[in-house]
């Protein structure tokens, strides 16, 4: 049944953002990302939320790079879309266009 | 005025709360992600608004995180809260037959009556006060790694039900005792948030130590 989840709507979003941004992913890339593409305000702390719920899933892994000093000596923890999480977005993504199919979506309601 | 921002400090008392709040693991990426941030806009628009987003990214944070805290570990915060509460109920009952004893025992009355008024009126209001400092760490203790949500949590289930009593108390004893409950009440909720908060700095601290080891 874990298998055939679907992304919530951030999740969706967060994974989109991490394979958009490839190596660079970490806290504030993402962030920023999702700022500038989707104009909406986000918290690191709801960034955080989702990747940690993300790699409890096993759609995300993470590891840490180096302290740097810009960040007072802490280091960046850097974000990659496993398989099984680009096998969610495709399944996400899919299903969204397959409910959006036939109705004139874009020329309606933009 | 680059070379000056890039020095500028994000406040003190944001940093010290998302520190609380945030797992373990969680915390050392997050202050750096927030400070990357804030350095970049306080060069960029100046040290004022980048407090204020630090403060806004800051309060947004620690209630995602607080969220966070207790989905991982829901019934270890449970059990810590619930706990808590009839622990608080029982510490509660104890504290005025332990005054009266020690009243007894020193004989308090007769020789220092000045005292004893004291004693007899804010003497119990203080005594709550440090029983919820009491039940605070206990629970701290119990939710280890979500010593500021659990405590939390109760301290909001205390001020809730002193907000759903409080016009009760108006009516049946008047504005200014309500008003002084309902302050000492306050109180007790924050005692158990401060017990928290020392727990969770105490844990920070031999973590740290720990990994420096």
């Amino acid at each position: 049944m874990a298998d055939r989840d679907y992304l919530g709507e951030f999740e969706h979003i967060i994974v989109l953002a991490l394979l958009r941004l490839a190596d660079q992913a970490y806290g504030v890339t993402v962030r920023q990302e999702i700022e500038l593409r989707t104009k909406r305000e986000v918290s690191i702390g709801a960034v955080y939320a989702t990747l940690d719920r993300l790699e409890a899933k096993g759609y995300v892994k993470s590891h840490r790079g180096d302290p740097t000093p810009e960040r007072g000596g802490r280091a960046k923890r850097f974000f990659r879309v496993t398989a099984k999480g680009i096998a969610a977005v495709s399944r996400t993504h899919r299903a969204l266009e397959s409910m959006t199919e036939g109705l004139g979506f874009i020329r309606s309601y933009s | 005025m680059t070379s000056q921002s890039h020095f500028v400090e994000p406040p003190p008392l944001a940093v010290r709360l998302v520190t609380l709040f945030a797992p373990d693991r969680e915390a050392e990426s997050i202050l750096g992600d927030l400070l990357e941030e804030f350095s970049l806009l306080a060069s960029k628009s100046g040290a004022p608004f980048a407090r204020r987003w630090y403060w806004r990214q800051s309060l947004k944070t620690i209630l995602q995180l607080a969220v966070l805290g207790f989905r991982t570990a829901p019934w270890l915060t449970t059990v810590a809260v619930v706990g808590g509460f009839f622990l608080r109920k029982v510490v509660g009952r104890l504290v005025s037959p332990t005054l009266f004893a020690v009243l007894e025992r020193y004989q308090v009355y007769e020789h220092h009556f000045s005292m004893y008024i004291f004693l007899f009126s804010t003497g119990f209001d203080v005594g709550q006060a440090i029983a919820a400092l009491f039940v605070g760490f206990m629970v701290a203790l119990v939710a280890k790694g979500r010593e500021m949500v659990a405590t939390t949590m109760l301290s909001l289930t205390f001020g809730a039900m002193m907000v759903v009593v409080l016009p009760v108390l108006v009516t049946h004893e008047g504005y200014g005792i309500a008003l002084s409950r309902a302050m000492w009440s306050f109180s007790d909720s924050l005692a158990m948030v401060i017990a928290g908060a020392v727990v969770r700095t105490r844990r920070l601290g031999v973590a740290t130590r720990h990994q420096q080891a």
